[in-house]
């Protein structure tokens, strides 16, 4: 296939190339033109991290063949001002708040442009519906709404947006610009994706085929054979244990699966090849003989005496128990008793930047750039496996888009150091969006049993609750979450007589790992719903059952610590009744 | 490697050609908002494209005497912007702007909204209740054909992209007495595919107190956008009334046959259908002046 002549502007400069007629815009503008600030999210036209303009019209370069912009003007993210002379928008989105990660403002930057190039006194639906097709995770959207209208504010002649934001002497106590935000608004930034080194190759993941198997025999002879592979690796090709895991004392996943995979997100085979698109097709070159096995996909099946098992050690990781005072005393005292089941399900942490990193040795280090929200835990996972000392791994966390928590496990991390190792080339890794849902640890789903008895006066007296959290095929940091549920089973509220059971079970499903808030969130869809069901068998209000019960300065929490500073509950609480309108 | 060759011609005689030459390993692209993923996927595998993108003739949006004919090439943006189709043909206009995200529109087409043959695609089932037909051009000649009779099977259209290429979309004008109305209903307000969608063409008698003729078309229900004759039926002739509407409802529920898939639920999607249908019969008889009678 022979490469064509393509005529872009890009940014307002000509530029003559030559690429491959199937190669996609956002591919040329970032690895031919060089200019990486438009970001790839989903390759699926959903997330809008791709937008340009092309011939003024906001688009997404993801879905779009280089070669429709042949001859045709494209303004990206690099177009909008510099760090010296920001544009009116880029100055307004830090001057507000609006970047956080940054991997979604380049994208968001382009749409808001979009609109104010046509109407100058937008409304908030008009600025909602032009960045309509831009997903952002982590700020929400009412501040990027907010620094748009200071944007159309400033280019109208009316006000200037105020930057920057605090000068050097009254940084205490004022709101300040964050550090890394002018990088991350003109696309200067580099996000893992964004590196590239001379003689790079491209490595990519064979995930499992099935939930649960045992792997027979892996032939990776045909992969190896084709033209363009550097090399195809298996579990027998890492020199250090094969096995990673947040938890020190609960080592289960491995790099690479060797005799037996546990879910969909297992690793089963490394390729390194010259390009991308040769390690995608050389996966389907790699023949995996499978013996599969019954799986668990649900809790009540995994604790089942019966149950296949997902660890040689069985499925029940941890019990953990938190027992205070006396419950049978606590429900005998109560007026009500509420008691119900409750179920909640798994979350994908949906980080707009999908997981990406580069290796490359550099003076006898072996270097890792990549997203990370624990970048010494990576180092020490990857300096073990590869039998490196940890002197000789350096792990440089880029800046990451969006984490949630589901950035601190190791998932290519290890392998993309492994391709490293082998080749001795710079190798880079960045999983679409697909293999990032796959992949990537979940919340934990919850199975939960809830009883809460309080006295006619509105007082708890007891709470007892068991509850199951389905961990997936790995620890992770399950054993945590759910010593953190058993530690918050009833959340901000006091209550004397505790008895809670929360368990960590393994299945066929998805890792789950850390998520925000960390067992928390689960376990107040119970209690809160039978906080309500309380108060109405009461007949008092929703608002005073948790203002008898909130936590305050001197509450004691069911750990037996005793609450003295910093109890913000009550003041928020009210809060929320006020903002809400509640009582109206 | 996706494919080997990439055309950018200019005219439609051109595209035709380089079909003819490639003799089906050659396909039409639009905005490639369909197709890309299609490829991506490999569901669809083709050795060339030619991206018909740049031939100007096939995007407009024109009233010529009593027909309104809409160049294949139109984009959603340019459909939904129409001040022609927002005045005239409200059904089109505002099925245009729901689709996907602003990024989504300035590139998709109209043609490859049909073309792609979903059954629940936003204009297609716009057109559908407008009685749209397509111009279709391939080496044999020219060919006209209902929009509703493009549909083979879900997702394969009978106009086949590596031999010949939809040109435009013609429709009557609506008249004095007629109005359309759009309903649509999705999970969130934005790059969501339809849980249900609903186009409505009508015509009343010159005091709009009566119902003289009524086409409604939804989505997703078949293979293809769905007419719904039977409520139709129900709706002729009749007079402009809360009972006749509620006629329309019962009639409605017995007629569709929604299946329950990853957007709603099936049941859900009946009881959607009789809001909608009530909605949108409500608000066009409105736009003419009307008003419904208790
Ligand atoms: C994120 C996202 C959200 C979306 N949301 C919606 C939505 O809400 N509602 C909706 O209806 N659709 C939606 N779509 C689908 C898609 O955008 C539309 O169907 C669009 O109209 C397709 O037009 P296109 O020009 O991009 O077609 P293309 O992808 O270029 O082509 C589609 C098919 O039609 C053929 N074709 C195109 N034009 C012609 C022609 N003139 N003659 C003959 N064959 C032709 C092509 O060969 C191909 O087979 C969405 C897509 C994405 C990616
Ligand atoms: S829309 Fe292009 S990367 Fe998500
Ligand atoms: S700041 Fe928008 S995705 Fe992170």
């Amino acid at each position: 296939m022979g490469k064509k002549q393509l005529n872009l502007n890009v940014n307002g400069k000509p530029y003559e190339l030559y690429v491959e007629p199937d190669k996609k815009l956002v591919e040329v503008i970032r690895e031919e033109v060089g200019l990486t600030g438009t970001k790839i999210g989903c390759n699926n036209g959903e997330c809008g991290a791709c937008t340009i303009l092309l011939e003024g019209e906001p688009v997404a370069s993801c879905m779009m063949p280089a070669f429709k912009a042949h001859g045709k003007n494209i303004v990206t993210v690099e177009g909008l001002g510099t760090a010296q002379n920001l544009h009116p928008l880029q100055k307004s989105f830090l001057a507000y708040g609006a970047v956080q990660c940054g991997f979604c403002t380049p994208g968001m930057l382009i749409s808001a442009k979009a609109l104010l190039d046509k109407n100058l006194n937008p409304t908030e639906l008009d600025i909602r519906q032009s960045i309509s097709g831009n997903l952002c995770r982590c700020t929400g959207y009412k501040k990027i709404v907010d620094a748009v209208q200071g944007a159309a504010a400033e280019l109208r002649g009316e006000k200037e947006v105020k930057w920057p934001v605090t000068t050097e002497d009254d940084i205490v106590g004022s709101s300040v610009t964050r550090v890394d935000g002018i990088p991350k608004v003109t696309g200067e930034s580099k996000f893992a994706n964004d590196y590239f080194f001379p003689n790079m190759a491209y490595a990519k993941t064979l995930f499992s085929a099935h939930p649960h198997a045992l792997i027979k025999n892996i032939d990776t002879s045909k992969a190896q054979a084709l033209d363009g592979v550097i090399g195809v690796y298996t579990s027998k090709d890492v020199p250090g244990p094969n096995i990673v895991g947040i938890m020190p004392h609960i080592k289960d996943t491995p790099v690479l699966a060797g005799d037996k995979v546990r879910c969909y997100g297992d690793a089963v085979a490394l390729v390194v090849a010259e390009s991308a698109e040769i390690a995608e097709e050389a996966l389907s070159l790699i023949d995996v003989e499978y013996e599969p096995l019954p799986g668990v996909f649900t809790v009540e099946d995994a604790i089942k005496e019966d149950a296949p098992k997902v660890h040689e050690g069985g499925n029940l990781l941890l019990h953990r128990k938190m027992y205070r005072g006396d419950v049978e005393k606590g429900f005998s005292e109560a007026a009500v008793i509420v008691e119900d089941n409750f179920k909640t399900r798994m979350n994908e942490h949906a980080y707009i930047e999908p997981e990406a990193g580069v290796a490359l040795f550099e003076g006898g280090v072996l270097k890792v750039y990549t997203i990370t929200q624990g970048a010494h835990y990576h180092r020490g996972e990857i300096a073990v496996n590869l039998n490196l000392p940890v002197s000789k791994v350096r792990v440089i966390q880029t800046t990451t888009g969006g984490g949630f928590g589901g950035k601190i496990d190791v998932s290519l991390q290890v392998l993309v150091a492994l391709a490293a190792f082998k080749t001795g080339r710079p190798v880079k890794m960045a999983y679409s969006r697909e293999e990032s849902m796959i992949n990537s640890t979940k919340r934990h789903p919850y199975y939960m049993h809830y009883k809460i008895g309080a006295r006619s006066d509105g007082k708890l007296t007891a709470v007892q609750a068991e509850i199951y959290g389905d961990t997936g095929a790995y620890s992770s940091h399950g054993p945590g979450v759910l010593t953190r549920t058993a530690a918050s089973i009833i959340g901000p509220y006091e209550v004397d007589n505790i008895k809670a059971d929360a368990y960590c079970v393994y299945t066929n499903n998805p890792q789950a790992g850390a998520m925000r808030a960390f067992g928390s969130p689960q376990a107040s869809i119970a209690y809160e719903a039978l906080m309500d069901e309380l108060a109405q068998k009461l007949g008092i209000s929703a608002v005073e059952i948790r203002r008898i019960n909130g936590y305050r300065k001197g509450s004691v929490i069911p750990t037996g610590q005793v609450l003295t500073d910093g109890v913000g509950f009550m003041e928020t609480f009210e809060k929320v009744v006020e903002k809400s309108e509640f009582n109206r | 490697m996706y494919w080997e060759n990439y055309y950018l011609p200019e005219t439609v005689e051109e595209v035709l050609k380089h079909l003819k030459d490639s003799n089906g390993n050659a396909r039409i692209m639009a905005g490639g908002t369909d197709l890309m993923i299609l490829v991506k996927n490999g569901i669809v595998k083709t050795r060339e494209i030619v991206d018909v993108c740049n031939v100007k003739e096939l995007n407009c949006i024109k009233e010529e005497g009593s027909l309104i004919r809409v160049g294949a090439l139109t984009t959603h943006t340019q459909l939904a912007e129409s001040e022609l189709l927002k005045k005239k043909v409200k059904v089109l206009a505002k099925a245009a702007s729901k689709v996907g995200s602003p990024q989504i529109r300035n590139a998709g087409t109209i043609g490859g909204n049909v073309v792609n043959a979903h059954s629940a695609a936003d204009t297609a089932v716009a057109l559908t209740a407008l009685n749209a037909k397509a111009r279709i051009q391939g080496a044999e000649g020219e060919l006209e054909k209902p929009v509703s009779e493009l549909y083979v099977e879900a997702g394969k259209s009978f106009v086949d992209p590596t031999k010949e290429i939809i040109t435009e979309f013609v429709f009557d004008v609506p008249g004095e007495n007629e109005a359309t109305a759009f309903m649509r209903h999705a999970k969130r307000k934005a790059l969501a595919l339809p849980i249900l969608n609903l186009a409505l063409w009508l015509k009343t008698n010159s005091d709009k107190s009566m119902i003289e003729d009524v086409r409604i078309a939804l989505g997703p229900m078949d293979y293809k956008p769905l007419r719904a004759l039977e409520t139709e039926n129900i709706l002729k002739g009749q007079p402009l009334t809360e009972k006749t509407i509620k006629e329309a409802q019962e009639t409605i529920v017995k007629e569709i046959k929604p299946r329950d898939s990853f957007q709603g639920g099936a049941s859900y999607k009946i009881e959607m259908a009789k809001v909608f249908l009530a909605r949108a019969i409500v608000e066009a008889v409105s736009d003419l002046g009307g008003k419904i009678d208790g």
